[in-house]
């Protein structure tokens, strides 16, 4: 496999002041010994820009800058290989979710077209208590406010229609049957 | 022998039970030794090959003074002291009584193998039809049920395993000495009593207890049940009850009985729906319970127990001064974790212990590096930290050992493989931390080629066609490797040996929190209670080495509580009777034949033995005895020797090693040199020739007599030598190993001289504050030197330094010379250098220039006068290794990642907010250190690891210091910031040259003390008589280092405990006459006892370091070396004999 290439080595060292919500994570992971057991278990380190290692590396060394510029948390498929390997018992996919959610709360420009898919799956499940794939897609688009991004996605949903995977549906408010419990999550979050 | 009054008990005949039985014995007390196994040796007896030369060399431990009341075989087989009385398959029961005289009582359990009558010829084995997994080979070979538990022991009688035996008797019916006393009769005397109200159940139990061959007796209900038991004779030993019965109740019938009959053991037969009835009966007295439906599985195991314990039933009641635990560890089954590695699944991933049996000559595949589907084995990969170092199984510890042993296994693998092996090691952190480690392992890289690989594989898979293995990890960097081995090996770690948990609720004693026993602050082998120690690795994890002093050490603490409640007295006075000296007389020699209640001889075959060899004018007597190896045999014998008072005597018997204890008795009393009384062994021509003609037998008997007496006949008979001893002893040094190796001696009542160069005692002591532990440093200092001053048979020489000296053991002569030019001159016995050491200087990383930059003990230092400031401190970076493991200083100093650690903590501690960057190399947190690398992870101390080719460096800056590292996960540089930066220097010797020389010590080439043998005499100089402790042996931590005092005080003391030490009877001398001064047999011995004499001109042998070898025999040209009791005529006799 070939080496991974690393955007930027970081700047600056070690960081005296360390933002809040990174601090509840590194104390989540602070007994790490660095023995790469995650990284040799991951079945999507092949695509991360740091592996997993390096990525908690970079959490207990206070890279803020570089960890959140960087894709690996978003590329967890919470597979929980290396939670169940770990032999500190660190919490890590959990804490890869967490990561996620501090990306998404702080708009982060690097990962805005995660953030908006996640929100805009988010929202089909709220109008219909599933995932509406075309209305989906409609959402996601839109809110990228790039109108070439859609033609990007032309062949693949051309070929996903063939087989009937994706059909037409247009974009309806739904019954929102599910509303309570996501007013409830949100209330949750906020209280946060 | 010196014997003394006292006795101590030693639990574990593992290496470090044999080397406290040994040292107590040596010291003159009387040990029983006792193991749970039915062999001694533990966990060494399946380990052929040990770092660092690769061999093995335990032989080293035996009795290097006074050898002749010891075995002098290979002590992987076994062995046996006068003073040691070893009891196998035995356990301890119970503990009662004060330090000094401890009421214990122990449990022997019986074998159907008669130890006594097995001559080993194993008939047995080949008629026995079950076969299971043998633990010996690690499971990956089958025994017999009744087998060999170790292939070479001596001696070695068969022993039945109970939970495999069918009992079908085969065994029985060929042994040829009727050792095996297998037999129904025997369980038949053990009579069962079923109570039931139903017939089916009744019925299946009788028949399923009546063929395991037990007396089985019904009762339909509980009055029934009452009737028999007060109707029968012989009691009922057991009674199976059943709880709900019309009329009385199970429980009713439990109460009745044991109310009448204490001795009936009751085990309750339940229904599910009343388990909770049956477990209140436990508490009324029923032993257990059994749910029904039962399994024979469930059922006869039970029994057997019960049947055991009938068996067993009288315990051993002996009264013993200290108690020692040498009980040894267990070792992980990856098995039983939550990933285990393919291990039980795959066949080709084994533990280390699997693979040390696979390349062993004993092995399944008689050492050849073949796996079970016959494919060579040339591609090895070790996975290191198996059970160790893994919170997720509760085992926050590192198991000390794995990373040595895995390259002493690849470096073996390699060497069997005729190099063509691929050897690789993945690791986290290469934990090379003793003495020697670090260049063994960097000699396994640079010149054997093993691949040394940082990085942590979690999973193993199995190619299904060719059942190679697949093993994927990240290496620093990120990158994923795959690679495909012949055979996997797991390191496993330590986990507590079985049963140390009932035992330590038994003893009342504390265990760790990983379950293995926990010793006093600053004693490595002192528990809570008085007069019971541990040794070896009951308190975790050791390697052979650390095993060993620890062993010493425990035994010297044993040794000290026995004498000081009166042990110590002597309860012969020795020397013993005076030998007589006949070497003036010509050979009159008693031949005493056993007859084996006449299975050796019949009639005319003792006529023509007896004429055959009284024609032999050395031969005064030939008499036939019945037995001699019973009591009566033994004094009928010594009867005949006092009453013709011959010169020599030959006994013809079996097992030669049972006499020997037997006629150094002997010996004493008549004042016959032992040297000129033997045992041949008579017996074993018998069985080897099974088919022999009675004419072959007789002649083979002939032939092993005639050996035997053309060996005495020509022995010389001038009686032995002993070297004066001057019972007094110097110790040079006077930091904490100095003074405890000091008290240790003093208190057994040998006066000592404390030779320190300093005003004050203390040495390292007065700048350590507090150990990573948080015990109080300065109490322990306080207290000691204390003792030693008060001590009346304690001289302190400080401010004095040893100008010269000169001597061997027994007598050595010392100059010490005070500051103002003063010498004194000090006659001593032994020596013992704790000259200790510094932490090194440095010049790196502008260490000197800069008040930011300190060692570790300047912060210590600075710390405790208050000259840093916690809370002053922003950043502070610490730096491992400085000018250590890497040459010319290639050794890790031990103690500096805990110091490391220590002061982290410390910091962290006082101020949160300051940030601390350790750098590493591999952090040695040996052992159950690990905890507090934990602790320090935890407590958001960030630890980068940095390659000895790339260093770290410091810039000093306007405002603070730059600290650049790569760091290898991010594969990128990294700056730090830094108001501190704290190096790791390691430590010095401060062991002069001239000094150890003139002891005839010598030094490693780092400048510490060279032990005659690391392993096995790891506080000897070669030159007996000379021992060293603390830091001047090896970097080691405080109490480690009185570990090792407490040993050297232990090896000391059975050179002190006489007044005249005797020669043993192998014993190398030199014909001056012939000699030519050549000197090549002072550089052939091994043990260096001889040197050149240049007063006289000549060579001389100590003869209490000879061990009689014969390597400087083969040496010389002249055939001036002569070997007592084998010399050339001799050796010829024999041979002629031999050949007859």
């Amino acid at each position: 496999m070939d080496q991974i290439q690393h955007p930027e080595p970081p700047e600056k060292g070690v960081s005296t002041t360390v933002p809040a919500p990174l601090r509840a994570i590194q104390e989540r992971v602070y007994a790490c010994i660095q023995c790469g057991t995650c990284t040799g278990s991951c079945p999507n380190a092949f695509a991360m820009d740091y592996t997993p290692r390096a990525m908690w590396r970079l959490v207990l060394m206070g890279e803020k800058e570089t960890l959140f510029n960087s894709r690996t948390f978003l590329l967890c498929s919470a597979c929980y290989y290396c939670t169940l390997r770990c032999p500190r018992g660190l919490p890590l996919t959990e804490t890869m979710e967490e990561l996620k959610q501090i990306a998404a709360r702080e708009n982060h420009p690097v990962h805005k077209k995660s953030v908006l898919f996640y929100r805009n799956f988010l929202e089909s499940v709220r109008r219909h208590g599933r995932v509406r794939e075309m209305e989906f897609m409609t959402l996601y688009f839109l809110s990228l406010k790039n109108p070439f991004t859609p033609l990007q996605f032309t062949p693949l949903g051309l070929r996903l229609m063939g087989k009937g995977k994706v059909g037409i549906q247009v974009p309806s408010k739904g019954q929102r049957r599910l509303e309570a419990l996501f007013r409830k999550a949100e209330e949750l979050e906020e209280q946060e | 022998m010196n014997r003394k009054n006292g006795k101590a008990l030693v639990v574990g005949a593992g290496i470090s039970g044999i080397r406290a039985a040994l040292d107590l014995a040596e010291f003159g007390y009387g040990v029983t030794l006792i193991d749970r196994a039915s062999h001694a040796g533990g966990l060494l007896s399946q380990l052929d090959y040990q770092f660092p030369n690769n061999h093995c060399g335990m032989c080293k431990m035996l009795p290097l003074i006074e050898r002749d009341t010891a075995s002098q075989y290979c002590l992987r087989k076994g062995f046996f002291h006068e003073n040691i009385q070893m009891l196998l398959s035995t356990e301890l029961l119970s503990v009662d009584g004060e330090p000094g005289h401890f009421q214990v009582s122990l449990k022997q359990k019986q074998n159907w193998v008669d130890p006594d009558l097995c001559m080993g010829c194993g008939l047995c084995t080949e008629v026995c039809p079950v076969e299971v997994p043998d633990a010996f080979n690690a499971g990956l070979s089958k025994r017999k049920a009744i087998y060999l538990p170790i292939p070479h022991a001596i001696p070695n009688p068969y022993v039945i395993d109970f939970a495999a035996c069918t009992l079908c008797g085969e065994c029985e019916k060929v042994c040829p000495t009727h050792a095996i006393r297998l037999s129904e009769q025997e369980r038949k005397k053990f009579r069962i009593l079923v109570v039931d109200d139903e017939l089916v159940v009744r019925d299946s139990l009788k028949e399923l207890l009546e063929e395991e061959g037990f007396f089985v007796n019904m009762a339909e209900s509980g009055t029934q049940a009452l009737e028999i038991l007060s109707g029968s004779e012989t009691p009922y030993h057991l009674m199976l009850a059943d709880i709900k019965m019309p009329g009385m109740d199970g429980v009713e019938l439990l109460q009745k009985t044991k109310e009448r009959f204490q001795d009936t053991t009751v085990i309750m037969m339940t229904a599910y729906a009343t388990v909770e009835t049956a477990v209140e009966a436990m508490k009324i007295g029923a032993l257990d319970y059994l749910i029904k439906p039962f399994e024979p599985d469930t059922l006869i195991p039970m029994i057997l127990r019960v049947y055991e314990d009938f068996e067993t039933a009288g315990a051993l009641q002996a009264e013993f001064g200290a108690i020692v635990l040498t009980g040894g560890t267990a070792y992980y089954d990856p098995g039983t974790g939550k990933n285990t590695l393919g291990y039980g699944v795959y066949p080709n991933v084994m533990t280390s212990i699997e693979f040390e049996r696979l390349f062993s000559g004993s092995g399944p595949s008689q050492g050849r590096l073949i796996r079970f589907d016959g494919k060579p084995i040339r591609k090895v990969a070790w996975l290191q930290c198996i059970g160790s170092r893994d919170i997720q199984l509760e085992a926050d510890f590192c198991s000390n050992i794995c990373c040595m042993y895995a390259v002493k296994e690849a470096l073996i693998a390699k060497e069997k493989a005729a190099d063509d092996l691929e050897a690789s090691i993945l690791y986290m952190d290469m934990r090379t931390f003793g003495k020697s480690f670090q260049r063994y392992r960097d000699e396994a890289e640079q010149v054997h080629g093993v691949r040394f690989i940082r990085g942590r594989a979690h999973s193993i898979t199995q190619d299904r066609s060719s059942g190679d293995l697949l093993i994927r990890y990240g290496d620093s960097g990120g990158k994923i490797h795959e690679m495909v081995q012949d055979a996997v090996i797991l390191s496993v770690g330590q986990r507590p040996a079985a049963g140390s948990r009932v035992l330590a609720d038994m003893l009342n004693l504390p265990l760790n929190p990983w379950g293995f026993f926990e010793s006093l602050p600053f004693s490595p082998t002192r528990t809570v209670r008085d007069g019971v120690f541990i040794g070896g690795s009951f308190s975790g994890l050791k390697d052979i080495s650390e095993s060993v002093i620890h062993a010493s050490a425990a035994a010297l603490s044993a040794s000290r509580i026995i004498h000081a409640s009166g042990g110590g007295l002597a309860i012969q006075a020795p020397p013993d009777s005076e030998t007589l000296d006949v070497s003036r007389e010509a050979p009159r020699l008693l031949l005493a034949l056993c007859t084996c209640d006449g299975a050796i001889f019949d009639e005319s075959g003792k006529r023509a033995l007896r004429a055959h060899f009284e024609s032999d004018p050395a031969v005064d007597r030939v008499e036939f005895l019945e037995q001699v190896c019973t009591a009566q045999g033994w004094s009928a014998f010594s009867e005949r020797v006092k009453k013709h008072r011959p010169n020599r005597v030959l006994i013809g018997a079996c097992l030669p090693y049972v006499y020997n204890a037997k006629l150094n008795a002997l010996s004493r009393e008549i004042g016959l040199s032992r040297a000129l009384m033997d045992v041949a062994d008579i017996r074993s021509p018998l069985f080897c020739a099974a088919d022999a003609s009675r004419e072959e037998v007789d002649a083979a008997v002939k032939r092993a007599l005639g050996m035997g007496i053309a060996k005495l006949k020509e022995t010389d008979p001038t009686p032995l030598p002993s070297t004066p001893v001057r019972q007094r002893a110097l110790v040079v040094g006077g930091g904490i190993a100095g003074m405890t190796a000091a008290l240790a001696v003093a208190d057994h009542g040998y006066p000592v001289d404390l030779v320190e160069q300093e005003a004050a005692l203390g040495g390292n002591l007065h700048w350590i504050r507090k150990t990573i532990e948080g015990n109080e440093t300065q109490s322990l200092l306080e207290e000691t030197v204390a003792r030693v001053e008060k001590h009346p048979n304690i001289q302190v020489y400080a401010g004095h330094h040893v100008a010269g000296a000169w001597g061997e053991v027994g007598q050595f002569f010392t100059s010490i010379e005070a500051g103002d030019g003063a010498v004194t001159t000090i006659e001593h016995g032994v020596t013992i250098l704790a000259t200790g050491g510094i932490e090194a200087k440095t010049k790196s990383y502008g260490h000197g220039t800069s008040e930011a930059v300190v060692t570790q003990k300047e912060l210590e230092e600075k710390l405790t006068e208050g000259r840093i400031e916690p809370a002053a401190l922003q950043s502070v970076v610490m730096i491992q290794c400085v000018d250590s493991r890497e040459e010319p200083r290639n050794y890790c100093s031990r103690v500096c990642c805990a110091s490391a650690l220590k002061h982290a903590l410390f910091l962290k501690e006082k101020n949160p907010s300051i940030k601390i960057t350790i750098l590493y190399r591999d952090l040695m947190a040996y052992g159950f250190l690990e905890s507090y690398y934990t602790r320090a992870r935890a407590a958001d101390i960030l630890f980068v690891q940095y390659d000895v080719k790339n260093k770290p460096s410091v810039v000093q800056e306007e405002g603070g210091l730059l600290v650049k590292v790569h760091e290898p996960i991010l594969d990128a540089p990294v700056e730090i910031e830094a108001d501190l930066v704290v190096l790791a220097t390691g430590i010095v010797p401060t062991l002069p040259e001239p000094l150890a020389e003139a002891f005839g010590a010598h030094l490693d080439p780092d400048g510490f003390f060279r032990e005659a043998e690391s392993k096995w005499r790891p506080v000897d100089a070669l030159k007996e008589g000379v021992f060293a402790c603390g830091i001047a042996h090896s970097p080691r931590s405080i109490t480690e280092s009185i570990a090792t005092a407490e040993a050297a005080a232990q090896r000391s003391l059975r050179i002190l405990n006489q007044q005249a030490l005797p020669a043993s009877k192998v014993t190398a001398v030199v014909r001056h006459s012939l000699c030519i001064l050549c000197e090549r047999c002072i550089d052939a011995c091994p043990y260096g006892a001889r040197d050149f004499d240049l007063d006289h001109t000549q060579i001389r042998v100590n003869p209490l370091m000879c061990q009689g070898c014969g390597s400087c025999v083969t040496a010389c040209l002249n055939g001036a070396s002569v070997l007592e009791g084998f010399e050339k005529q001799q050796m010829l006799d024999v041979i002629d004999a031999a050949l007859l």
